[in-house]
């Protein structure tokens, strides 16, 4: 029960933390930034609109912002939340997740290539290149976890006694990991370097020219989906540094808080000193994200024996 | 067996009748049809039989001209095989009523359908044959059937080289198959397969060698795979779906039972099988990716799967050589779902292409488009088909994927050069599943979503039922794998029961494991009826409104502005440049007016490249020298024989 209030709390306060990055832009940019709630004002208006649907697009179209906001549902109700056991868990449990998310983005590109747009058939190669190699990274990072605790599961993964984190016997390593995946999150949520969702020039975006027909509730659960896996990347890394375990829950919350809090604080400075890279340069970018993993998977071969 | 036998001869039976009667169109067919589906039936129940109440593996001998022996076995990796063979074969046996409807070519259907038949047959005395000369004389009954099937429309130049280059790769596997049966039969003395085991350790691996080259050769491993993208578009649609849902695991097969006839757990077999199942698996996909032609990208998804199935198969040789029996149960089970899993969805995609190539007659996706208004349980089924092959879950695909995660991850405890491989299984694992929803998403998006970009796209119509049933039996198939599939799951576990890979390793934990991966994915399909009914309900009693896709300041858009296939794969094949040439044409501007220019790309096979210029092209040149000794003088001729008997007569 515990677990799923949670859970609820975590879909409802997802949107509250991209405003961080947009208040840390602003700080940087000597702007005031929009107000906290600036992202919750834009579902609440989008899910009061209608839709207007392109005549060359099918059901599929109506299909892709519905599946992407459920497969990211999906992943964070097996997701332990600030240490605390999740709505769900089984071994092997992080393999369906990731390939959830994986139908979550087939059908994006799908409902993009429906609307027979140039544009949008442009930001679906794309994202379909990059996460591809992204994903690699990851099944890197979970070779990595399942040689240093054996397990298959996110549970198992950042709570119990084997813990991975960086106070473990493995801290260095996941020095490693941790810049890994903070790649691996700006390239799967359309931030800076990779992608820049703030300008309207479709040969430079990835993601947002993906949904550029989309509008009303349709595009609210588009823009919710992808909080939401935005919140889960950030707790993932959280869960990675998260230092200590304190007995009382709440506690471990606040301190999970601001560790998160403090990760959106980095994505926010990355897109404030960084200038978006030229596509070419993106699968460089993100391969460096795969060496880092790959290279600690190599040194864990040393260690168990 | 006795049932086995009467399955095969009715379907024999059936289709000789079939050919008399061939001036009765439709009676022709429907009674092949009948006929290759009882004998299918009574195929299937015996096989179930044999299966689900442990019988002891079943042995039948004839002796045969006084000096072979045809031996036939059944074990359980026989009966797994023979599964999809008398599933996928009256499924698209069904879907062909529609699709040769030319009453014109009744004679030609009717040769196709007796040919057919045979394929079926051999392909099941195939996985039965317990000795040498049954293997080889079923195996090449096998590769000569379907080279028939192949050329079914042999006035076209393109299907006879295609027919011919099959005919070429299928008697080079065999020959190798034969070399390595030879190597056997000069240790032995024995044309047995039990005498497998007995020879000599250092004979085995170069039999293993010589035998993977030759049944990879069938099974389409790199670089052995060119002659798939050039039969599989040539040959009629339910042909191409059997001969890749099903014919090229008798590949797999062949490759599973010398190693279990080899009978040692050596190291090398698991890591040849691993290294080239996952160099198979990449370049497979990226070169599905480059292709436009909708059979030859299905062709090199193929070889994509069979990649997969290899990596499955070296991950669990590896496991038996480490002694590491989870390792050695998930690789080889999961395999083993994958053939089960592949033979259902491949089979689904090629009559989705047929259904389109029936309608459009146009096989490249840059001149679809918009095809899921036209023709909409196709779209659907093979919307349905696309998400099974790219792997994701909740449909079937995944489930032979994550058995095979499974199994390499046991492989990542190892040490040194496999702990190396178990990282690279699991790797080329996860980018071979990117690149493949890629490639899916490139032929459903750009093929049968947005606009039609051709006149024969846009006046598209339904397939005809038999073709649209077959096609929606198959969608749910991979839909219930998906869902429920703990009996499939437990159908490969029982496969490879008379591997005996695994010692008294006890599966029952795992399909707890199985059963939780359903559950998750029933948990993504409640939640997302949850949220569809959620979204109903925000768009009830508002205004819905329709227009033009946004052109970004574009007041006239055409349907040729829309994305092409080409450039959707352009960015990802350029990062295989060193493995993917691309070959373009560009004429040029090169007048103060100037004329037409055309510009033109192709994506090339580096190993058809390389063969030709470092193979085929030397030898053509050293046999020309030799080219005095055919001359027409049949005199001569005569001399060559008597010489040569008497030189073997002097020598032997």
């Amino acid at each position: 029960m515990e677990s799923l209030l949670l859970y609820i709390t975590a879909l409802l306060v997802a949107p509250f933390f991209p405003a961080v990055i947009l208040k840390t832009k602003a700080f940087f940019a000597g702007k005031q930034g929009p107000p906290m709630l600036v992202k919750y004002y834009n579902l609440i208006k989008l899910f009061r609109k209608g839709s207007v649907y392109s005549t060359s697009s099918s059901f599929v179209f109506k299909l892709g912002p519905t599946v992407s906001f459920c497969s990211a549902l999906m992943v964070l109700l097996f997701f332990p939340i600030a240490g605390m056991p999740p709505v769900f868990s089984f071994h092997g449990d992080v393999i369906i997740l990731f390939y959830l998310m994986g139908l979550g983005r087939f059908f994006t590109i799908l409902a993009a290539l429906d609307t027979a747009s140039p544009f949008e058939g442009m930001g679906a190669a794309r994202e379909a290149y990059f996460s591809t190699l992204a994903e690699a990274t990851l099944f890197v990072v979970l070779i990595l976890f399942y040689r240093i605790n054996g397990s298959l599961s996110f549970v198992e993964f950042f709570t119990g006694p084997q813990a991975i984190n960086m106070l473990g016997n493995h801290g260095a390593l996941l020095l490693l990991v941790v810049v890994a995946l903070f790649i691996v999150l700006l390239t799967e949520n359309s931030r800076v370097p990779v992608d820049d969702p703030a300008t309207h020039l479709e040969l430079t975006m990835i993601h947002e020219v993906m949904i550029l027909d989309h509008s009303g509730p349709d595009l609210a659960l588009i823009e919710w989906g992808s909080f939401l896996k935005l919140f889960f990347y950030s707790s993932f890394i959280t869960c990675l540094i998260l230092p200590f375990k304190t007995g009382s829950v709440f506690l471990n919350g606040v301190i999970f808080l601001v560790i998160l809090s403090l990760i959106y604080v980095a994505i926010g400075i990355t897109e404030s000193i960084i200038a978006r890279f030229k596509m070419n340069l993106v699968p460089k970018f993100i391969l460096t994200s795969f060496a880092l993993v790959f290279f600690a998977a190599i040194l864990t071969m040393e260690y168990v024996k | 067996m006795d049932t086995f036998f009467l399955s095969l001869a009715l379907i024999l039976f059936g289709t000789t009748v079939s050919v008399l009667f061939n001036r009765q169109f439709i009676f022709m067919k429907a009674a092949t049809i009948l006929a290759i589906t009882l004998g299918s039936a009574v195929g299937l129940t015996s096989v179930f039989s044999f299966l689900y109440q442990t019988e002891t593996v079943q042995i039948v001998s004839w002796p045969w001209l006084h000096i072979f022996t045809l031996s036939f076995k059944m074990d359980s990796v026989a009966a797994f095989f023979l599964v999809p063979i008398f599933i996928i074969s009256p499924l698209a046996a069904f879907y062909s009523f529609h699709y040769l409807e030319n009453t014109a070519e009744s004679v030609k259907s009717a040769v196709n359908y007796l040919f057919y038949a045979v394929l079926v047959v051999s392909m099941a005395l195939v996985a039965c044959s317990n000795n040498i000369p049954t293997f080889a004389l079923s195996w090449e009954i096998m590769s000569l059937s379907s080279f028939f099937l192949v050329i079914y429309d042999y006035k076209s130049k393109p299907t006879r080289k295609a027919g011919y280059m099959y005919f070429i790769f299928a008697q080079l596997g065999a020959m190798f198959i034969f070399a390595a049966f030879a190597l056997v039969y000069t240790h032995s003395g024995s044309f047995a397969f039990e005498a497998f085991s007995q020879i000599p350790e250092e004979i085995k691996l170069i039999v293993f060698i010589l035998a993977f080259i030759g049944f990879g050769s069938k099974a389409g491993i790199f670089p052995l795979h060119i002659w798939l993208p050039h039969a599989h578009p040539a040959a009629p649609s339910h042909i191409s779906a059997v001969m890749s849902g099903v014919m090229i695991k008798m590949g797999i097969y062949g490759i599973i039972r010398t190693y279990a006839l080899l009978g040692t757990p050596s190291l090398a077999f698991g890591q040849i099988v691993l290294v080239t199942g996952m160099v198979t698996g990449v370049l497979g996909v990226v070169y599905a990716l480059g292709k436009q032609d909708m059979k030859k990208l299905l062709a090199y998804s193929s070889v994509e799967n069979i990649g997969i199935i290899l990596i499955g198969l070296g991950i669990g040789m590896m496991g038996v050589a480490v002694e590491k029996p989870a390792m050695a149960f998930f690789g080889f089970a999961g395999a083993f779902m994958h053939v089960f899993n592949h033979s259902i969805f491949k089979t689904l995609l090629f009559m989705g292409a047929g259904a389109v190539l029936h309608k459009t007659h146009t096989r490249s996706i840059n001149h679809l488009g918009g095809l899921i208004k036209r023709m909409p349980t196709t779209g659907k089924t093979f919307l349905v088909g696309s998400i099974a092959i790219s792997g994701l879950p909740p449909f079937s695909g995944f489930i032979g994927e994550f058995l095979i995660y499974y199994g390499a991850f046991q492989g990542v405890h190892l040490t040194k050069e496999n702990f190396i491989l178990s990282v690279l299984a699991i790797v080329s694992l996860a980018v071979i599943g990117g690149f493949a929803t890629a490639c899916f998403t490139k032929v459903m998006g750009l093929g049968f979503l947005g606009e039609p970009r051709t006149e024969a796209a846009a006046k598209a119509t339904e397939a005809g039922l038999s073709m649209r049933l077959t096609m929606i039996v198959l969608a749910l198939a991979c839909l219930l794998i998906g869902v429920l599939p703990e009996p499939f799951v437990r159908l490969s576990f029982m496969g490879i029961r008379d591997l005996k890979i695994a010692g008294d390793f006890s599966p029952e934990i795992f399909v707890v494991l199985i059963n939780n991966i359903a559950k998750g994915a029933i948990l993504f399909i409640a939640i997302f009826v949850v949220i569809s009914l959620l979204r109903k309900m925000l768009y009830m009693k508002k205004e819905i409104g329709a227009g033009p896709t946004w052109g970004c300041g574009f007041t006239k858009p055409t349907v040729r502005m829309q994305y092409t296939g080409t450039s959707y794969a352009a960015s990802m094949i350029d990062f295989y440049r060193p493995f993917v040439p691309l070959i373009s044409k560009y004429t040029g501007i090169n007048k103060i007016f100037p004329g037409k220019t055309t510009y033109e790309t192709q994506v090339t096979d580096i190993a058809e490249l390389y063969i030709q210029s470092w193979i085929t092209k030397p030898l053509y040149r050293l046999l020309q020298k030799l080219r005095w000794i055919q001359h027409g003088n049949i005199q001569l001729y005569i001399g060559y024989i008597i010489l040569t008997i008497v030189a073997l007569l002097l020598f032997l």
